[in-house]
This record gives structure tokens, sequence and C-alpha cells, in this order.
């Protein structure tokens, strides 16, 4: 599938990738394919999302707020977490609670191959779609955004259409662009 | 606690997102628990039997699931 992909666009994937390893995920979202486009400077897309007001530092935030917490999870139904983690460490010492086989299975980094979820390879799917509608021969970082804009793709759709970003504007927009621009 | 106040009425508005997020947060929590109370038992001399009783599941269950982890 990446064969008609532009080489900024595998820089996307590549860093997409490496997002979802140093979080610690075990599969890469639409989410970490976000993070990657705003770390792709200088390519449409992150030109794109930049002339939108829409920065790496902007996505991170937006990402972080809508995560449940442990902590915030397990206080809706009533259990305090630090309550817990102070009992069991005034019993097996410092740190037990955190230093089980359990907790750090749960947020080992992955070595190797990270694969793409569900949403992600819509993503990817809707972004080859987006090329050939446009009729562009190569695939580049600015249909990859557009499969971002797609609402049935996952996380980053919602943080985008959060600060105000719609599939039909972004289309507008490359339609805007001189024609034959080079793909990028 | 502010934000935990702003979770729980989230919890009775129904959100699944905040329900699922609970359980999967209690299963970790689950998990670590075990784990610590089992290595705790070992340690103590219990036999797999006895952890098994404590834990009302069948020993191999128990057995299988720690035996490679905990001596």
């Amino acid at each position: 599938m990446f064969e008609r992909f532009t080489d900024p666009a595998r820089r996307v994937v590549v860093l997409a990738q490496e997002e979802a390893r140093d979080r610690g995920d075990d599969r890469i979202g639409s989410e970490h394919l976000l993070l990657a486009v705003c770390r792709a400077v200088d390519t449409r897309a992150a030109t794109l999302l930049a002339a939108r007001g829409v920065t790496l530092r902007l996505v991170e935030d937006d990402l972080r707020t809508s995560e449940v917490s442990d902590r915030d999870a397990l206080a809706s139904v009533g259990i305090d977490l630090d309550e817990v983690r102070d009992r069991v460490e005034e019993a097996f010492g410092p740190g037990a609670l955190d230093n089980t086989r359990a907790a750090n299975t749960r947020r080992r980094r992955r070595r190797g191959h990270i694969p793409f979820d569900r949403g992600a390879k819509n993503v990817l799917e809707l972004a080859l779609r987006e090329a050939i509608r446009r009729g562009d021969r190569t695939l580049g970082t600015e249909h990859v955004l557009l499969g971002l804009l797609h609402r049935e793709t996952g996380r980053a759709a919602t943080v985008l259409h959060a600060r105000g970003l719609a599939l039909h504007d972004l289309r507008a927009a490359l339609d805007d662009g001189p024609p034959g621009a080079a793909s990028g | 606690m502010a934000d935990a106040t702003a979770v729980a009425a989230a919890a009775s508005s129904r959100d699944p997102a905040t329900g699922l997020a609970a359980v999967a947060s209690l299963r970790a929590l689950l998990e670590s628990l075990e784990e610590l109370q089992v290595r705790n038992a070992r340690d103590q001399g219990w036999s797999w039997q006895q952890i098994a009783d404590g834990l009302s599941v069948s020993r191999q269950a128990v057995h299988k699931k720690y035996r490679r982890h905990v001596s």
C-alpha cells in the first residue's frame, strides 16, 4: 500500500511509529499519525495545520486532556488510587504497587514492529481515496491530513474538529493551491 | 480532587468512555494486587492450593498464571 506514498508521507508513517513507541502504546492510532504530521515540519500537511493555528504543542495538550488517567477512572467508581498505593507501600515497601510484573507489562516499551489499529488503517485508506479523488498520482502528507479529518478514524478527528478544522475546508484549501503543485 | 469530582459527574452521566476506563483501570489494579499477594503468600510458605482457596479459583489456574514468575 505504501508504493504511492511520497517521501514526506513515508516519513510521517515512520514518525507515527516512533510516537507510539515513545508513549509505550501497543498500536499506532490516528492520534500518532496526527502527532507525526505536526512533527513533519515543512510538509504540506504541517503547513496547512500551522496556518490554522494547530501546533504540535496544542495537539499534545488536547490529547493529554482527553486521556483518562487511572487515578481519575478509579475515582469515578469511588476508589482513591493514591490511598490504595499508600497502604500497599506501607505493607510491601516503596514502589510495591508500581513495580509488579503486571504493572510493567502494561507500559512496557515495545520493540520492533508496532501494528496500525483499525482507525489508523482507515486514515491511510481514506488518504489514498482522497488522492484518487483529486486525481493525484502520489499520496502526500496533505492526503493523510484529509484522512485524519474523517470522523470514523478515531482520536485525531476529534481533536481536529474541536480545533475548528473540517474536511470540506481542507479540501477547498487544497483546491485553491497552485494547479499541479507537487504533492508532499 | 476537582478533576475526580468532574469525572464522577461524568460517570453518573453514563458516558461509556469513562465507565469503560474505570473497568480497565480496576482490572490493572486487580492484577497488580493479586501478584503482590500471591508472591507474599509464597514467601510466607503458603501452598498453591492454599493460595487458590484464598482467591476462590482452582489450584491449576493460579499455578499456571504464576509458577514462572513466583517461586
